[in-house]
């Protein structure tokens, strides 16, 4: 105790020990560690900055999951945090939601519901992570998030970004205490260039809503998953989510114009979106100000583009739409083996050629946890499935003599010309047999459901039992193969677990959802895990493939990185971590493996 | 047996219908629009495939409307329809009430009925979703002087040429029996009787080279011995057609007090 007292000067004006910890306060600002632990240091860069520094032994639990920047020791808010975050926000009462106990939020709720409201943000979807945030923010512009940010910053908290909670690697839930910051509150869309077509939004807009607002107006938004009742779009972004429309519209590298940025420290960086205020108000002329070409400087957006919230918050974006598509077509296809979808495909591109706008493949038992689980009484849907199980009239072993499902989609200018390129397309796999059979939707309500089924899979499977989930990319011929081997291995070394491996996704990008179930067990069992993870990553790795196709990292994969990357790569990646946020508060203990 | 079924293209019931207010009666916007088959058609064909697959049947699909009906008849055929008849009027006529309304379409039905000769069963779509008329079916079966039962729910084929149809009426179900009579039986399906079955390729394949007889709606005007104008000229005028009133944008609240006090601003509470 005496060591770190000297440590800190006179100028540190009083101490308060409670339990383990130790709180140190300089001027408005508290800190706190663990006892005996660690150390306290002036900022060398500003006098009324302290840094806490630890030694390498285990102390708090953030320096346990290793913060890549440095070696500050990040802590959760406190009170005295609480009623800063009141002052600086407008509407505090709706923007804080805590189980922090002042006298606020007292009036607000009892502590049993601020807990219950808390459970939403600090679990992901899957129940899979869970953090113990005591405390979210929901501002309403980026000034806010501006004046949120340089407060943690300054004081070391740490804070988790999130948008729609629909990830599937754990990025947006916290590890522990930090603060979590939801961009909910900011869902504005602010218009779309009549011109150039290209949209400007908040980040917490629902990529939902940006469809229907784009449809409206006669564009296509070029982005479309499964979860877009519920993601936002800077949670998109943050994630580079890929989706089916990735192959026909591109990926938002592509499509992504500008971005609004606040820095971990506060500042605020427009990139190629200038002139556009807090509000979204468009300054000086009435276009909004994003271009498709901007050759000036660094491309610094596509940094955050699938940066996972960790070098500094998306609060706006700005992306290009294409005109909305007036024609679309669907089918559903059965093929008896991988060999036929791949001559499927071939087909596709050479007859439906630019208007093909999904490519997407179900396996068999994939879609008979969709029959069984899915389609909350429809009827018709439910005769389709059954009609397309019943293509194949029993069950082979082994699997890869089980049919193989595809979804396929013609987007164009022209109902007739579609029409033809699909009827086409269609009578050369019939006439060769490359199908066994297959559906055309003749209208919109068919085409829906084709496509429910479609995103079915992932809720349905998850309603079989605990799901062990991979996205990867591999060589498009090796598409099933993958899964095929990983079950066959586990069938040996894991021979008493009962696994069912589904698979599905994006066949054109070489993008596979590969999803173990262990049916009727429901808990993630840490053992088992492990055991598939090799598996997979192995199987994946020995192709060249890559393990994160479009999901990212977040906790579930980041020390994965550290075996896939060179070092150099990964030494510039933590460089690029520490330019942007040196205190290394942005969601941390993810993305980047713990340092070694 | 042979079983006729008329189905009518319309705007595709998922679509947004848009109204172009500066074009009146004619506003409902119809160019570069999803068409398909009316969904109540669509369940009359089903039923109809339902019968043939019990019994034996010819089951002959009928679609009045431009040239793009063939497309409809062809999801007909596709379905498991035999053969289908498209009366094919010129591009500029509307069959949403426009130009040609119920009686008219009754008219050259009657006489569809007469021209095949042997017709069973006349199955129907209980209304179509544009113009929610709900009249043909009863119109027909009248010009015929045929027994008819409407909204049906449940249809079963008695040995003796009879139909067992339960109807939905507004205090529950009702079943009644349709006699046997030297005209057909006149059904319109309801929501409830059967759910349709998505066309496979290889029946939308084998549905290409299924005859489907094309003729000028004024040719078969003549053949059937009408007057065009009493098939054409609508007996009723279409005043206005407007798009319901936008909903009002809602307004978020951040908790009860705030939504009580609103409330009582409005002096929707005490």
């Amino acid at each position: 105790m005496r060591q770190f007292q000297q440590k800190l000067f006179c100028s540190v004006p009083e101490w308060v020990a409670s339990g383990t910890r130790t709180l140190a306060r300089i001027g408005n600002n508290q800190l706190h560690y663990q006892v005996g632990k660690g150390r306290i240091a002036p900022d060398r860069g500003s006098c009324r900055r302290w840094i806490l520094s630890v030694p390498s032994s285990p102390s708090s639990h953030h320096e346990r999951d290793g913060i890549q920047c440095g070696s500050q020791v990040l802590r959760g808010p406190t009170l005295h945090d609480l009623a800063h975050f009141r002052s600086i926000l407008s509407r505090p009462d709706r923007s804080i939601i805590t189980t922090l106990t002042d006298e606020a939020s007292q009036r607000q709720l009892s502590s049993d519901s601020r807990a219950e409201e808390l459970v939403r943000y600090n679990q992901d979807w899957t129940g899979e992570y869970r953090g113990s945030s005591s405390l979210v923010l929901r501002p309403t512009n980026t000034s806010e998030v501006s004046s949120i940010l340089r407060y943690c910053h300054e004081n070391f908290i740490g804070v988790v970004p999130q948008g729609g909670n629909t990830g599937l690697c754990g990025g947006a839930t916290p590890l522990h205490d930090e603060v979590i910051i939801s961009l909910e509150g900011m869902n504005t869309i602010y218009g779309i260039d009549g011109q150039s077509g290209i949209l400007t939004c908040d980040a917490g807009a629902i990529l939902e809503n940006l469809h229907s607002f784009a449809n409206e107006r006669g564009y296509l938004f070029p982005l479309d998953i499964g979860a877009k009742g519920s993601c936002q779009i800077g949670g998109n972004v943050s994630t580079n989510a890929g989706g089916q429309y990735f192959f026909r519209f591109g990926g938002l590298h592509g499509t992504v114009m500008g971005l609004e940025v606040v820095l971990p420290d506060g500042r605020v960086m427009h990139l190629n979106m200038e002139n556009v205020d807090d509000y979204g108000t468009i300054q000086q002329s009435k276009r909004i100000a994003s271009h498709r070409k901007d050759n000036t400087g660094y491309d610094l957006k596509h940094l955050f583009i699938g940066a996972e919230g960790t070098i500094g918050m998306i609060t706006k974006v700005s992306i290009a739409c294409p005109a909305l598509p007036t024609s679309k077509n669907v089918s559903l296809l059965v093929c008896d083996s991988y060999c036929n979808v791949l001559t499927v495909l071939k087909t596709a591109k050479e007859e439906l050629g630019e208007i093909m706008s999904a490519f997407e493949l179900m396996d068999y038992n994939t879609l008979s946890f969709v029959f069984a689980h899915g389609f909350g009484g429809n009827e018709s849907g439910s005769r389709l499935l059954h009609d397309l199980l019943q293509s194949e009239s029993s069950i082979q072993e082994p699997e890869r003599l089980r049919p193989l499902y595809l979804l396929v989609e013609t987007q164009g200018s022209n109902s007739v010309d579609d029409a033809s390129k699909m009827d086409t397309f269609l009578t050369r796999l019939l006439d060769s047999e490359t199908i066994i059979n297959g559906f055309l939707a003749q209208d919109e309500r068919q085409l829906k459901e084709m496509w429910t089924i479609r995103e079915s899979c992932n809720p349905c499977v998850a309603q079989a039992g605990c799901v062990y989930k991979f996205d990867v990319s591999i060589p498009i011929e090796d598409y099933m193969e993958v899964a095929w081997e990983v079950k066959k291995e586990l069938s040996v070394s894991m021979k008493d677990v009962d696994l069912i491996a589904c698979v599905w996704g994006h066949v054109n990008d070489g993008n596979a959802h590969i999803n173990i179930v262990t049916p009727g067990r429901f808990k993630k069992e840490s053992a088992i895990d492990k055991n598939i993870e090799a598996a997979v990553f192995d199987s994946v790795l020995k192709r060249s493939g890559s393990i994160s196709a479009e999901h990212g990292l977040g906790q579930k994969k980041n020390e994965a990185l550290g075996r896939i990357k060179g070092e150099n790569v990964l030494d510039v990646m933590a460089q690029i971590k520490g330019l942007f946020d040196p205190h290394g508060i942005m969601n941390p203990g993810k993305y980047l493996p713990k340092k070694t | 047996m042979k079983i006729l079924v008329p189905i009518k293209r319309v705007i595709d019931y998922a679509i947004k219908i848009r109204v172009d207010p500066t074009k009146g009666a004619q506003g409902v916007q119809l160019s570069n629009v999803k068409m398909s088959m009316n969904p109540f058609c669509e369940i009359a064909i089903e039923e109809a495939i339902r019968l043939k697959e019990k019994t034996t049947a010819e089951v002959v699909a009928v679609s009045i409307g431009p040239k793009q009906c063939t497309e409809t008849l062809r999801t007909a055929l596709a379905m498991g329809a035999d053969r289908g008849i498209h009366i094919e009027t010129k591009a500029d006529v509307r069959g949403d009430y426009i130009d040609m309304q119920p009686w008219g379409i009754a008219t050259l039905l009657k006489g569809v009925v007469e021209r095949e000769g042997g017709v069973d069963l006349v199955l129907l779509g209980k209304q179509s979703i544009d113009s929610d008329c709900g009249q043909t079916g009863t119109l027909l079966a009248g010009l015929l002087n045929a027994p008819q039962a409407t909204f049906a729910s449940k249809v079963d084929r008695g040995d003796d040429g009879s139909f067992t149809v339960e109807r939905e009426t507004d205090s529950g179900t009702e079943v009644i029996k349709l006699k046997p009579s030297a005209m057909p039986a006149i059904i319109t399906c309801d929501l409830r009787l059967n759910t349709p079955r998505y066309p496979t390729m290889p029946n939308i394949m084998k549905a290409k080279k299924k005859p489907v007889q094309t003729i000028s709606l004024e040719d078969m005007v003549k053949e059937l011995g009408l007057n065009l104008d009493e098939v054409l000229t609508p007996k009723n005028e279409v005043i206005e057609v407007y798009e319901p009133p936008p909903r009002k944008e809602g307004e978020m609240v951040g908790d009860v007090m705030e939504l009580l006090a609103k409330l009582k601003e409005k002096g929707l509470v005490a």
